[in-house]
């Protein structure tokens, strides 16, 4: 039986894709030598573009040289997965959690991240469900409203989840979303009629849903964190 | 072929010897010992195991590892002639949109590499510890060999792993 279990959770708000990556690398260091528990980034990227170790560029359907015209920056990571878009209105949750500690391998890590989805978007009387065989991720019907890539090294997860709560859906236009052809991306204010109420608020039911998923007792919120995230903060 | 065939019915000799343990419900006992681990190989704590032949020693990730990772599809390995050290990483692997850093159980350098999993990354899940091997690598240092665990203490350690959640 596990003990208390208390899980970080870092508010941001709208965060450079970099910046996120440069932090993530830290913490996961940090969280390897259990110097700090697990945590939780919550954000929101600028519009970013990003590939997975597979660099599956032939999936960007416009010119790099491009991007900086429409606005948007491209990135490749480690993660998994192919390539996605992320940006304004669009939820993101970047677990740095001690898979090991939990026993969670990374299919059974996976499948709860599509769950915390899942169930969000059930608050809001949204029927989606997990993908089939190699299309991970949440959908509604044959639409994508969530998306998964995730990294894990000696056990510590990072990247994570990107919810669409109402992102300008014509970024995915200059892409092939996730390596999928033939299948639309969507958006919780394209999928249902309830009035959505602000950002935070579903970002935060968010971060509850995946608390009670991964079975987190204690919550410790931490607000405008320092992306420097030095030790004394922490305290 | 005949160590295989050894290899394998020894497995399942241990396999049964889980299921016997008397305070075990035969349930639990089955979903602990579905996966295989074999006699004659050495494991690390992160689910890599290797095999000692003379000066080359082959590295792959274990049957338990290859479960939880779920349907891989694509593998990362180094070149030969890259040097590896002990519990650090040599490649990764990609399953359900997840990268997993596979980490070598012993120092040594790279001298093969299993170029097979380019084309067909899944024989690490349906062949482990034979045709889903990663890498060969000449050891530096054989006596890291006794700081890594034997077949019985795998797989107790994979049981209490798995219970801890």
């Amino acid at each position: 039986m596990r003990g208390p279990v208390k899980l970080e959770v870092w508010k941001m708000g709208f965060v450079n894709y970099l910046d996120a990556l440069k932090l993530q690398e830290k913490l996961v260091s940090d969280r390897k030598l259990c110097r700090i528990p697990d945590t939780l980034l919550s954000l929101q990227h600028p519009p970013t573009y990003t590939l997975g170790k597979r660099r599956t560029d032939h999936n960007l359907l416009i010119p790099a040289s491009e991007l900086k015209s429409i606005g948007a920056e491209l990135h490749y990571t480690q993660r998994g997965g192919d390539i996605t878009f992320h940006g304004p209105h669009q939820a993101i949750l970047y677990p740095i959690i001690s898979l090991r500690e939990i026993g969670l391998g990374a299919r059974n890590y996976v499948e709860k991240l599509e769950s915390t989805m899942i169930e969000l978007s059930s608050l809001y009387g949204v029927k989606a469900c997990a993908g089939q065989k190699g299309e991970t991720g949440v959908w509604v019907g044959e639409r994508k409203i969530g998306a998964i890539g995730v990294r894990i090294s000696h056990g510590i997860t990072s990247h994570g989840l990107a919810f669409n709560i109402d992102p300008d859906l014509k970024y995915f236009k200059h892409i092939v979303p996730c390596g999928i052809t033939d299948k639309e991306v969507t958006s919780l204010r394209r999928e249902t009629s309830t009035v959505l109420p602000t950002e935070e608020v579903i970002h935060e039911q968010l971060i509850s849903c995946f608390a009670r998923l991964f079975g987190y007792n204690t919550v410790v919120w931490k607000e405008n964190p320092s992306l420097s995230s030095d030790h004394e903060e922490i305290e | 072929m005949a160590l295989t065939v050894w290899a394998s019915s020894t497995a399942n000799a241990l396999r049964i010897s889980c299921a016997s343990k008397p305070h075990l419900p035969l349930a639990f006992s089955f979903s602990r010992c579905f996966s295989t681990v074999l006699d004659g190989l050495k494991y690390a704590s992160s689910h890599e195991w290797v095999k000692h032949d003379g000066s080359v020693a082959t590295i792959g990730i274990t049957d338990h590892a290859q479960d939880h990772l779920g349907e891989v599809v694509f593998v990362e390995l180094p070149e030969p002639g890259v040097p590896v050290s002990q519990g650090k990483g040599f490649g990764a692997v990609e399953s359900v949109k997840a990268t997993s850093d596979v980490n070598s159980p012993i120092s040594g350098e790279v001298v093969e590499v299993n170029s097979k999993l380019t084309e067909a990354p899944g024989l690490i899940n349906s062949s482990p510890y034979e045709e889903g091997w990663m890498i060969k690598v000449k050891p530096s240092s054989p006596s890291e060999l006794e700081s890594l665990m034997g077949s019985k203490e795998y797989t107790k350690f994979c049981e209490e792993e798995d219970a801890s959640h």
